[in-house]
């Protein structure tokens, strides 16, 4: 069988987390283990046991010899092997290297040349050791003027990556943002500047909107600029003012979603048009119906408003029938309601609106709703399935009932 | 010097140990140590309480800028390298001295930093005015034992700075890892490297071979490992993207694992803490949760199913718990009896508590995946197979619309990207919906993506049309087949006659083909190993795996005679994947070492999954 037919196959998928009969249920297991106990708990710094101390390990001498265990010690501490302070006491470029990568105390400022420079630069970069590439950067930073490093770093990537992740460390922004629009790269200088704002201000929502306000004129609407990323920034400063206006706390740099089912819990009557109504969030942030539905159906199924629910999601049609009407995916949909523990009933019109009888007898399956599946089987006519199902349920319950009833409805012409 | 490797790779730790004596040593007789928490759980693996008592510490605190005295004048720092981390200390010890200059001559003050001081850390020392008052000392533990054949060196922070902001600062500290680790298994003659930060590793090794050791290797020549592969995370980032289907896999999905401990946490799993926050959930307590540790020589039980299909894994606890049943004690004599409370019953008890936590481990694995796993599998599938993109989209769109997760999401997001693209409009499409649900504020994570190489931001057509002229017309276009299917036909990852491919019908693991560019590239290995094919067209092999011809397979100078390399002698290899392997690729691995015969280590910096990656975007 093809690798993809197996697993697509409905039997591998149904079996996927299913187990043989044969095999033991978890809670037989763990009665067989007895009760869950722990391993060990920390109460202190730390763990009493540590695993050090639980296994037997080798002694040190036949892992390393005492001569080879000083040789890691040293290269540990980035000390001199004291035989070789002489020979190395000549400054060339490559033994300045050599002591970078060792991470050996070196002065660089014997190298004095921009040729010498240029050389110690390309070394580092060639070995690829960072700490050597940012030292010799720096150095550079120290000993030439900004033009000639700029020149020197806007055809060396990786050495201008490090300076780049330098800055930004420190917090050097300005700088940073010099650095990148002389190399022509502004649109990242906005993107580093926005990351450092929003890092550095925390919830403070008026700093944010002065910094954001700036960064949007000085940057984002520049030519050249993302338009996408200068929407977004656009409408963070929308939500920040509006939650300037709501002045909560605990909604302050909060996300939109998380603002939106705010409302939905706090303010789900406010009428359309008042600022803390639901749909003013909504249109203000232009979240999609897809996400709108989703918050408010979490929102009102979790404190138990299930009558809100029932009358945002159902309607009638013109029969007088009840049917779902959502923008979340019916699947999507009757997984959410499960795992909130929504009514059969809600379930039953929600698994009813699927138009394929497979699919709905498999989902109605899945999640026990036990009505529609007889009455999906008997729109099939399946007199054996029916039959079968039956069995599985437990006898004189209601839907047992309902079954018994619907093998005896003599208007079904019975396909087996 | 004759116990076996394994041995000798769990007792890497005493190394660790001489090490921290050393720097021990040098901070003063009686001294109180103040460690990061996230240091925590690596110190204990290299040594106890008691141990650190021996060597001079008296009281230990965790790390907090508010701390303020300590039992004793001397205080020794343990962080690990990251820049805020170290300000923070240096604000304190500052803080401390304009309350008290006199400290400032008592050379009371110890930073240890872990792998590595950095050259800035010394220039930010000197620039405060804390130069000779303070003392930096770098401490670089080795490889951690994790489990059987899986080494890390545990530095979770070192993805962040390589990939993501491209700062490899502490790139020599896999290099030193490596080397000490020769030490002790004795120097492969082959080694190749798969991207441009693993041939600066073995750059630096030569660098500390040249210099230290002339001679030392030979002393114990028994070599035990015949090849070296080392592999940047960013030549294969699908594989860490994919979502697992083995056990030790998913348990890396669900449960925070910290050194080889997982936190038995079935309440607030991973997935529940990415989902949306709509304020209504009630903040609980931090409660303690059972600690399970991976590791197989620890817990054999574990051992038996961490590289099995997760379907498989019940079954196997349950037959074990049979067995544990059918043990009937009661039939034992008195004398008997006694020999198996001395003996056995111990043993019987943590066997029991493990295949309890095992089976909770299992059950909150299926409430948590039981409804995504299938459908998430298939359109995983379907994006590696480059297969019904649209509906792939779909997917990921209703993903990020409904049950959107901060990490997963964005993890999808990407693994869509890498395998079949996203156009302009669905690349933002995508943004928006993240943006709203978690905040504008994370706008810069979609920037830090893309200079990983986890995401491909595509350009506005209006804006294309502008730049481009008719010559490079054709790069514009859609293409038909991405970087990574280029890569995974060539390594042939992706099965299309399954009959013929006896890994897969060796184990259900979906996730071989999934093992990505390392399984493939050792595949290709192995065969050739077995085959005893001419070197030459192993190295062009693996030349094509490369995502271009620039990233080469590399045999280190030291081995100017090629002919020699092959076949590998003996038939172990090690793997060091810079930037954090993941639980399916060494399942993958595993697999590869059953079939061939061989023994594959794994190194790694850390272990991590694609949630992980995700989060050093952040």
């Amino acid at each position: 069988m093809d690798e993809d037919d197996y697993w697509n196959s409905s039997e591998t998928k149904s079996q996927a987390f299913s187990f043989d009969d044969d095999v033991l249920s978890p809670q037989e297991i763990l009665a067989i283990g007895q009760k869950p106990s722990s391993g060990h708990k920390d109460d202190n710094i730390f763990a009493s046991a540590s695993v050090s101390s639980t296994k037997t390990l080798l002694p040190l001498h036949s892992l390393i010899s005492p001569k080879v265990l000083n040789l890691i010690l040293l290269a540990q501490s980035g000390k001199d092997l004291t035989k070789e302070v002489k020979v190395d006491s000549e400054q060339t470029v490559a033994v300045t290297l050599k002591r970078l990568v060792l991470g050996r105390r070196c002065s660089l400022h014997v190298h004095r040349s921009l040729k010498c420079k240029t050389e110690l630069l390309d070394g580092a970069i060639a070995i690829g050791d960072g700490n050597a590439i940012l030292t010799v950067v720096l150095f550079l930073i120290q000993t030439l003027n900004k033009k000639l490093v700029y020149e020197l770093l806007s055809s060396r990537t990786v050495a201008l990556n490090h300076y780049i992740s330098f800055l930004q460390n420190e917090g050097k922004i300005t700088e940073l943002t010099d650095l990148l629009t002389m190399l022509g790269r502004s649109p990242e200088a906005a993107m580093y500047q926005f990351q450092h704002c929003v890092k550095s201000q925390g919830s403070n929502v008026d700093g944010l909107l002065r910094k954001l306000t700036n960064l949007m004129a000085n940057h984002l609407n520049q030519p050249g600029g993302d338009t996408h990323h200068a929407k977004m920034v656009a409408d963070y400063v929308k939500l920040l003012e509006w939650q300037k206006f709501a002045n909560k706390q605990e909604l302050f740099n909060r996300s939109a979603l998380y603002c939106l089912a705010y409302c939905c819990s706090h303010h789900w009557s406010d009428t359309a048009g008042n600022m803390m109504s639901p749909m003013t969030v909504c249109q203000r942030q232009q979240i999609p119906p897809l996400q709108y539905d989703w918050v408010v159906l979490n929102v009102h199924a979790k404190s138990e408003k299930w009558d809100i629910v029932e009358t945002l999601f159902t309607k009638k049609d013109w029969l007088g029938r009840t049917t779902v009407s959502s923008h979340i995916p019916i699947e999507t949909l009757l997984a959410r309601l499960s795992e909130l523990q929504a009514s059969k009933r809600l379930m039953a019109t929600c698994v009813n609106k699927i138009t394929s009888a497979e699919d709905r007898l498999r989902l109605a399956q899945m999640y026990k709703i036990e009505p529609v599946v007889i009455e999906t089987l008997a729109k099939q006519k399946d007199r054996i399935a029916l039959t079968n199902y039956k069995m599985t349920l437990s006898p004189q319950s209601e839907v047992f009932i309902l079954a018994e009833n619907t093998l005896r409805d003599t208007s079904i012409k019975w396909k087996n | 010097m004759d116990h076996p490797l394994l041995m000798k790779l769990a007792s890497l730790s005493v190394i660790s140990q001489c090490k921290l004596q050393s720097i021990l040593a040098l901070c003063g007789d009686k001294k109180d140590l103040i460690i990061d928490t996230s240091l925590i759980k690596p110190l204990e693996r290299i040594c106890g309480v008691s141990w650190l008592r021996q060597h001079g510490i008296d009281k230990i605190y965790k790390m907090d800028p508010q701390l303020s005295t300590t039992a004793n004048v001397n205080r020794v720092y343990f962080i690990p390298a990251c820049i805020q981390k170290y300000r923070c200390i240096l604000d304190q010890i500052s803080s401390m001295l304009s309350l008290n200059s006199s400290l400032a001559d008592l050379k009371c003050f110890h930073i240890i930093i872990t792998p590595k001081v950095l050259n800035s850390y010394e220039s930010i020392l000197e620039s405060r005015g804390l130069y000779d008052i303070v003392k930096l000392h770098s401490f670089a533990w080795e490889l951690m034992a994790l489990d059987e054949q899986l080494l890390s060196l545990e530095l979770p922070f070192l993805y962040k700075q390589l990939f993501v902001e491209q700062n490899q600062s502490l790139l020599s500290s896999v290099a030193m890892s490596l080397w000490s680790l020769f030490h002790v298994t004795g120097k492969p003659n082959a080694m190749f490297s798969v991207g441009k930060l693993s041939a600066s590793v073995l750059d630096m090794l030569e660098v500390y071979n040249e210099t230290y050791n002339r001679d030392s290797f030979g002393s114990n020549a028994n070599y035990e490992i015949g090849a070296l592969i080392l592999i940047d995370r960013n030549q294969d980032y699908p594989a860490s993207l994919l979502t697992p289907a083995t056990y030790s896999g998913l348990l890396s999905e669900i449960f925070d694992i910290n050194c080889g401990h997982l936190d038995l946490n079935v309440k607030e799993t991973k997935y529940k803490k990415g989902k949306l926050d709509f304020g209504l959930e009630e903040k609980k307590a931090v409660e303690k949760n059972t600690v399970m540790t991976l590791d197989s020589s620890i817990d054999n039980l574990y051992g038996e199913i961490k590289h099995r299909h997760f379907s498989e894994v019940l079954s196997v606890l349950s037959s074990k718990a049979k067995l544990l049943k059918n043990e009937d004690i009661k039939a034992l004599g008195i004398q008997e009896m006694k020999h198996y409370v001395a003996t056995k019953l111990q043993q019987v008890t943590i066997y029991k508590q493990n295949l309890v936590n095992h089976v909770l481990a299992c059950e909150t694995i299926i409430s948590e995946m039981r409804n995504k796993f299938e459908n998430l599998m298939s359109t995983e599938n379907d994006m590696l197979n480059n297969r019904n993109k649209k509906s792939n989209f779909n997917f990921v769109d209703e993903y990020f619309g409904t049950n959107i997760h901060i990490y997963n999401s964005l993890r999808l997001m990407c693994l869509l990207s890498l395998t079949q693209g996203l156009s302009y409009e669905e690349y933002n499409t995508l943004v928006s919906k993240y943006l709203l649900a978690f905040g504008y504020k994370f706008l810069y994570v979609f920037n830090n993506l893309v200079n990983a190489g986890l995401l491909i931001q595509p350009s506005s057509v209006k804006l294309s049309l502008n730049i481009s002229t008719l010559g490079n017309l054709s790069d514009r276009l859609p293409k038909w087949q991405s970087g990574f299917q280029a890569t995974a036909n060539k390594l042939k990852q992706l099965p299309s006659q399954p009959e013929k491919n006896v890994l897969l019908k060796l184990s259900a693991l979906n996730d071989f083909k999934i093992g990505g560019s390392i399984a493939g590239i050792l595949k290709d290995g192995m065969e050739t190993l077995n085959e005893k094919l001419s070197n030459m067209k192993l190295q062009s092999d693996l030349e094509f795996g490369c995502k271009d011809a620039k990233s080469l397979a590399k045999v280190v100078k030291s081995d100017p005679n090629f002919g020699k390399v092959f076949p590998i002698k003996p038939k172990s290899i090690l793997v060091y994947v810079v930037g954090g392997v993941n639980y399916a690729e060494i399942a993958a691995c595993d697999v590869i070492q059953k079939t061939t015969g061989s023994k594959i280590y794994i190194a790694s910096d850390c272990v991590m999954n694609g949630g992980d990656l995700i989060f050093a975007n952040t």
